[in-house]
């Protein structure tokens, strides 16, 4: 049995004059401590399907489950020990007004947690970060260092299961190359389950060991990271996905 | 033919925390020709674009050798001088054209509009070369875009029209900063060819501004590698692949690439010497 095993899922928004099908039959199954990725362009319904499983976007039909287990209609705190998000924009992700110590305290405090000053020190120095940022503001840390805090905070309740929507797309090469060797260190020590999305191929690829090829809210391919490094899409548009990707550009 | 020459540029921002030095120094040459500049955010690879146009607002300060382009010297040329040049001989398309259209007039009139009053064009006259623009852009549907609001186009529909509006008074030198770092790849590569073929079919000459070095090297014919506000390494586009520098090497060494090892990525060495 999959981790998460998602059925033919449709997410519609009611926009004011029609309604938007963001996600249009799709399903997927990800197994126990696999990294599983969605790609596409914008507006394919990637961002949506994580949400959807968190409870933040408007289901219209099919089922998500979490081991098994149909997902709650209110998601409450035994989901966000089990599954939880990281997203884009490390920016408006952090509240700016909180420190760095509040933001990662916080979820312990939400769950009852012992031990909140040791956790938060050890949160940091997993991901990097010297346990004196504690008490800085986002405003006062690098991109990259404010996706760090944004990763350890969503690793406080030691969660099974990470979706992470685009977390490097707003950084630099360098600072993408650092944040997802840091991913791949924590889902290797903790065995975490990957549904990760990105619009860069060579990104999911590096990441992922399945990958799911979305157009216009539907599935359009699902393929194995071997036949993406070979070519071997059967459909054009995930092949005109690999055409155009950054790095076919050099040529190999 | 050198078209633009740039010596010893530098931009400062005077700043309560203090003194910010955005161009430390930078020096290159243009002629008709397309030009990269690369490095990571912050590098100062936009303020050296807007410092070309003397567009750089206090606490900003521009401070160079020389600058000089066809002819005409950019560091005396009063304010007069630098809005004739602006938009007729040196345009620049920035990054988001969401930022850059005007959100509460529809797409054709902010393309007449210059028409119209720079050039004194009829409206027929001006309406006919904005559709024309259009469609060099390789915009299908002309007609309807021109009378689109900009909220109602796409990223890449926008950039295309963002180009074709600075295309239109025929520019010697196109500045593009970032120009397709908001669209998807595929759009991208759309909206890069069309820039590519336009240039040089026009023999302008491009200013390249990108973070990402892979688009650079596939689109430009020399480069300008920017670290901390200085100009790092110099190369024919063709020879990225070989640069020597160990920053642009990092940029390169920690991109990943499809069917490439599972191995961690090479980070960049900020500590080694060429760092400081
Ligand atoms: N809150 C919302 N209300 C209405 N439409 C939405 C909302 N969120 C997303 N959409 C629409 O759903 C579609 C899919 O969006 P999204 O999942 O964000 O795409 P992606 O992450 O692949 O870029 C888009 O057409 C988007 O405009
Ligand atoms: N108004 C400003 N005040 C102070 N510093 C600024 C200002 N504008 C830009 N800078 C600084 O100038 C440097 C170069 O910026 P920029 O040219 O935009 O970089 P890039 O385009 O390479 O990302 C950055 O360190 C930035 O923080
Ligand atoms: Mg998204
Ligand atoms: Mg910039």
């Amino acid at each position: 049995m999959a981790l998460i095993e998602i059925d033919d899922l449709s997410v519609t928004f009611a926009a004011r004059h029609r309604e938007v099908q963001a996600v249009r039959n799709v399903s997927l199954a990800v197994d126990a401590r696999e990294s599983f990725g969605l790609v596409g362009e914008s507006g394919s319904g990637k961002s949506t399907i994580l949400r959807a499983i968190c409870g933040l976007a408007p289901i219209s039909g099919g089922t998500i489950r979490i081991a098994g287990q149909p997902v709650p209609t209110r998601r409450g705190p035994g989901f966000s020990r089990r599954v939880q998000m990281v997203f884009q924009d490390p920016y408006a992700s952090l509240h700016p007004r909180h420190t760095i110590d509040r933001t990662l305290s916080e979820p312990l405090a939400i769950h009852g947690l012992p031990d909140t000053d040791a956790r938060v020190v050890r949160a940091l120095t997993d991901v990097g970060l010297p346990p004196a940022f504690r008490f800085r503001f986002p405003h006062q840390l690098s991109g990259g260092q404010r996706q760090r805090v944004a990763i350890a905070r969503a690793l406080m309740l030691e969660p099974e299961i990470l979706l992470l929507d685009e977390p490097t797309s707003a950084l630099d090469a360098s600072v993408q190359a650092e944040t997802l060797n840091l991913l791949n260190r924590l889902r290797a020590e903790r065995g975490l389950t990957f549904l990760m999305v990105s619009h860069d191929l060579a990104v999911i690829d590096h990441m992922c060991d399945r990958i799911l090829v979305m157009q216009h809210g539907a599935a359009v391919e699902e393929l194995p990271r071997e036949a993406l490094a070979k070519a071997q899409m059967k459909t054009d548009y995930a092949r005109s996905l690999f055409a155009a990707s950054a790095d076919r550009l050099l040529g190999a | 033919m050198t078209l633009l020459s740039v010596e010893n540029l530098h931009v400062t921002f005077d700043t309560e925390a203090g003194v910010v030095e955005a161009v430390r120094g930078v020096s290159f040459a243009l002629g008709r020709e397309r030009l990269g500049i690369v490095g990571e955010s912050g590098s100062g690879k936009t303020q050296t674009g807007r410092a070309v146009l003397r567009l750089i607002r206090p606490p900003g300060r521009i401070r160079a050798d020389r600058m000089v382009f066809d002819g005409q010297d950019l560091m005396a040329a009063g304010e007069r001088d630098m809005r004739a040049l602006r938009g007729r001989r040196i345009a620049m398309v920035m990054q988001d054209p969401k930022y850059s259209l005007n959100p509460v007039m529809r797409v054709g009139h902010q393309l007449m509009e210059g028409l119209r009053q720079r050039d004194g064009l009829s409206r027929r006259d001006a309406h006919a070369k904005a559709v024309e623009a259009l469609a060099a852009v390789q915009i299908r549907d002309p007609a309807r875009v021109m009378e689109a609001w900009p909220h109602e186009l796409s990223g890449g529909m926008g950039q295309r029209v963002m180009i074709a509006m600075m295309l239109i008074p025929n520019p010697d030198l196109l500045i593009a900063d970032e120009p397709t770092s908001a669209l998807d790849v595929t759009v991208q590569a759309e909206v890069l060819s069309i820039l590519d073929n336009l240039v040089r079919t026009r023999g302008m000459g491009l200013i390249f501004i990108s973070h990402d070095l892979r688009l650079v090297a596939r689109f430009c014919d020399r480069v300008l590698v920017m670290f901390k506000g200085r100009i790092v390494e110099e190369l024919p586009a063709r020879n990225l692949m070989q640069a020597q520098h160990p920053y642009t090497r990092g940029l390169l060494d920690c991109l990943p690439r499809i069917g490439g090892p599972r191995t961690p990525l090479p980070a960049l060495d900020r500590t080694a010497d060429w760092a400081r």
